[in-house]
């Protein structure tokens, strides 16, 4: 076992023993998050992307997953070009007359609620199973962390792949296959944390004063442990996204009638050498942006929650 | 007899046709040919595949040959005649020496013809052409083939059976083939090597009866993925590809660096609707309870048909690259009918005879297909669902890689029966005639008698079944494309299948070569001049 680098004697950061923190840390750490300008720039983007995909019914000219609205004669039209309803296809239409922008639109929605839905799935499960291992230790631990550590050791586009072939096409077949290939990311983060945590004195005097195994483990150690998982579930989302664009791209993700941005990129793939980039160029935009955007976001909490870049 | 040659319109211009020939090109005696699917094996007789044949027409030669147009022609037979309604006899052409040197006789060619039906692990024999056939040699040169009852398609099936060297290949396995053991031909090209993923590499038959082949030596690479492919012939890598991209085409059309050729294909894209079940699994009212298998209707039929826009997707999705269909083969082949024309386009006249067969406010419904087997599968397939969803069909697409899609929508159902309620699929007639399309798509299934091997919506007209009977026994030419059209008429008239486009083969070959496009989509370095 590994318990002979357990970091034993870690200076435990401030405030992180008292499980409930105060308002006025939680205004500290705004503050502090707000420091960075590239973060808040990323802060920002996220909104834009939530607040579009969400109202995307509202914004977008097409519904690009009603057939009886999508028209052939619209195929291929560029940017700025005018669709038989009437309204302009800003960015262009693809192969099958869907305007772009619409289908953007509905592909960040599809994008974020396969990210977070399978992000947080990910993360209980992770936090449940990292918890037990590291509280319980001995065979438990033994037996789950291997298995963890088979799991990290296949890539996760091969697992996932396999998955949602033998699954089948679907949104909730893909938030499943994603639930799989990232759960053992929160575990092992979760196990190392409250490795720490579990030989604190606070642990062993809500044990003395007999509390169970799971109001400690849920109500005094968890609550510690959580900064790494805030900062691993911001990364983990965005992999997720991409993750689910990368199988659409492979065409096993989502359906045809009902694209994704992957669906979207991969529509358009072939086009790119006759000169129609638009078609895949501007769903890999934004991709992109949404990625990039959580990936900020991320970095700079992660510099804020770790007590170790503290000044 | 000799057989009648119809003059068939020359469909496919030639593009390429230049008086210039490149600064280099006199030095370059080497066709390297970018495939867009590769062979499963260099044994001829292991898989009947369109990438295995093709290749195979460069090292083996047929008794018949098929050109451009797929019209038989003399091969290693030279002229043949009918003894009687049971008999026929071969003259083999004198003078032809196989790669190793020795000499071609009918010994090869019974060896030949026992050889195919005993490959062992075969994806797809080609034993039905061999099938009913007893082979008896008069001497060296000198051939009769019997069949039990009158045969019309004697010639069409010998244009599909490779010779090989009874000598080179006696005990030879089809990996003994593919490592070049026993890979001895009479054909224009030697085998020089196959290395699976990468490349088939052949060289000049320098004493081939017809003479010198031009190239001196002919690689075959083999590139998948379409924009790779374009890639690779823009940057010289290959002088020539196979299934240039539709979205590509209009391009490189106007770039004056290449020349694309098209000819139009035997391959037809159709839908196949469900007429095994009373209720089909993926056809259902729009709030998903049961209804009465709509495509029991011909009314239901009839409105499919006329919903679709197959223009339109001609111009928009296929580029052009396609052309609308009225039956099952171009009316250039052999038992096709004058009289059927493509169904117009009329959403009014589909949303009535929708509303005449009871169904005012159209169903739901799931249309399966391949995603990549034929070039814009999914596209057009999204294509028709949009046209159908317009008539009120609530239509869903749901595409599956080709071998899946293909064994479900054959046997995936309970008992091995069709799974799918409607499918997107494509057809090409390999013997070139409309009987090779009629019998697998539209003859009552029947696995025994090999008919409606291709029959996934278990169609069955006895009327069409009768007239494909009498046309498979009748040896005249005239009377039998008669037979065959009457009963083209009658099934699709019936709309056992809903006919969509043929497709069009597309090649695209660096400035001053010119390459002769075919109908049965083979890529060919005979094909191929300076």
């Amino acid at each position: 076992m590994s318990d002979a680098t357990l970091p034993n004697r870690a200076e435990a950061p401030k405030g992180a023993e008292t499980p409930r923190k105060t308002k006025g840390e939680f205004a500290r750490f705004v503050e502090r998050f707000l420091e960075d300008r590239v973060a808040v720039f990323g802060l920002g983007l996220i909104s834009i992307i939530v607040l579009l995909a969400l109202f995307a019914p509202l914004i977008a000219p097409q519904n690009p997953y009603d057939l009886a609205r999508v028209d052939i004669m619209d195929s291929r039209q560029p940017p700025g070009a005018k669709a038989l309803e009437g309204f302009t296809l800003w960015l262009g239409s693809d192969g099958v007359g869907r305007d772009l922008w619409s289908g953007i639109l509905y592909g960040l929605r599809i994008s974020l609620v396969v990210g977070l839905a399978s992000g947080m799935i990910a993360a209980c499960l992770g936090l449940c199973v990292g918890l037990i291992a590291a509280y319980f230790g001995g065979r438990i631990e033994n037996v789950i962390m291997r298995i963890v550590d088979l799991q990290l050791s296949l890539p996760s586009v091969l697992v996932a792949l396999i998955l949602v072939a033998l699954l089948g096409k679907g949104v909730d077949k893909i938030i499943l296959a994603l639930v799989v290939v990232q759960w053992a990311y929160y575990a092992r983060t979760v196990r190392g944390s409250a490795l720490v945590e579990r030989r604190k004195e606070y642990v062993e005097a809500a044990r003395s004063l007999g509390l169970s195994h799971t109001r400690t483990m849920l109500r005094h150690i968890l609550p510690n442990c959580l900064a790494p998982v805030i900062v691993i579930a911001t990364v983990q989302t965005a992999h997720a996204i991409s993750l689910e664009a990368t199988l659409s791209f492979l065409g096993v993700g989502l359906p045809q009638t009902e694209p994704s941005l992957g669906v979207l990129i991969s529509n358009g793939f072939q086009y790119m050498l006759s000169g129609k980039y638009w078609i895949s160029f501007f769903p890999g935009v934004a991709l992109l942006l949404t990625i990039v955007a959580i990936n900020l976001v991320g970095d700079r909490l992660r510099d804020v929650l770790n007590p170790r870049l503290e000044k | 007899m000799t057989i009648t040659r119809r003059s068939l319109a020359l469909v496919g211009a030639l593009l390429a046709g230049f008086a210039s020939m490149p600064p280099g090109a006199a030095a370059a005696q080497e066709l390297k040919i970018g495939l867009a699917a590769e062979p499963s094996s260099a044994d001829p007789h292991f898989h009947n595949l369109t990438p295995n044949n093709q290749v195979a027409r460069h090292i083996f030669e047929t008794l018949i040959s098929q050109d451009e147009f797929q019209r038989l022609g003399v091969g290693l037979a030279q002229s043949w005649k009918i003894i009687d309604d049971l008999t026929w006899e071969f003259a083999l052409r004198p003078g032809v020496k196989f790669h190793d040197g020795s000499s071609f006789t009918a010994d090869d060619v019974i060896f030949s013809f026992n050889r195919v039906p005993n490959v062992p692990k075969s994806p797809a024999p080609k034993t039905s052409f061999v099938r009913g056939k007893t082979l008896e040699k008069v001497n060296d040169l000198t051939l009769r083939i019997k069949t039990a009852t009158p045969y019309p398609l004697m010639l069409n099936d010998l244009a599909n059976i490779e010779i090989m060297s009874a000598k080179a290949a006696a005990n030879a396995t089809t990996e003994d083939l593919n490592a070049g053991k026993g890979t001895v031909g009479t054909g224009p090209y030697q085998f020089v090597e196959f290395v699976p993923g990468d490349r088939f590499a052949l060289k000049r038959n320098d004493s081939h009866w017809a003479g010198k082949p031009i190239w001196e030596r002919v690689t075959f690479r083999f590139i998948k993925s379409d924009p790779t492919r374009v890639a690779a012939l823009l940057s010289g890598d290959v002088d020539m590809i196979e299934n240039v991209p539709s979205a590509d085409v209009a391009r490189l059309r106007t770039d004056n660096r290449v020349a694309v050729t098209s000819a139009l294909s035997n391959r037809l894209i159709y839908l196949h609707m469900d007429r095994l079940r009373d209720d089909s699994p993926f056809a259902k009212a729009k709030d998903g309870s049961a209804i009465r298998n709509p495509f029991n209707d011909l009314k239901v039929r009839q409105a499919l048909s006329m919903a679709l826009n197959r223009q339109a997707i001609v111009d928009r999705i296929m580029e052009g690259e396609a052309v609308v269909a009225s039956q099952l083969l171009p009316d250039i082949y052999e038992g096709t009918s004058r009289n059927l024309k493509p169904v117009p386009y009329n959403v009014d006249g589909a949303r009535k005879l929708l509303a005449e067969a009871g169904l005012p406010n159209g169903f739901s419904l799931t249309i399966h297909g391949p995603n990549g087997r034929y070039p814009n599968d999914t596209k057009v397939i999204e294509a028709v669902a949009q046209m159908f969803t317009r008539v009120g069909i609530e239509t869903r697409v749901e595409t599956l890689p080709p071998a899946v899609f293909f064994s479900r929508a054959s046997t995936g159902g309970p008992n091995r029966t069709p799974e799918f309620s409607m499918i997107l699929a494509g057809w090409s007639a390999g013997t070139g005639e409309v009987s090779g399309s009629l019998g697998p798509l539209l003859g009552t299934f029947d696995a025994q008698a090999g008919i409606g091997s291709a029959n996934r919506g278990r169609y069955s007209n006895p009327k069409v079944d009768e007239l494909l009977r009498k046309a498979l026994s009748t040896v005249n030419d005239s009377d039998r494309a008669k037979l065959l059209a009457e009963g083209t008429e009658v099934a699709i008239n019936d709309v056992g299948l809903i006919p969509i486009y043929y497709n069009k083969n597309t090649w695209a070959a660096r400035r001053g070569l010119k390459v002769l496009g075919r109908t049965d989509e083979y890529t060919l370095a005979m094909s191929v001049t300076r």
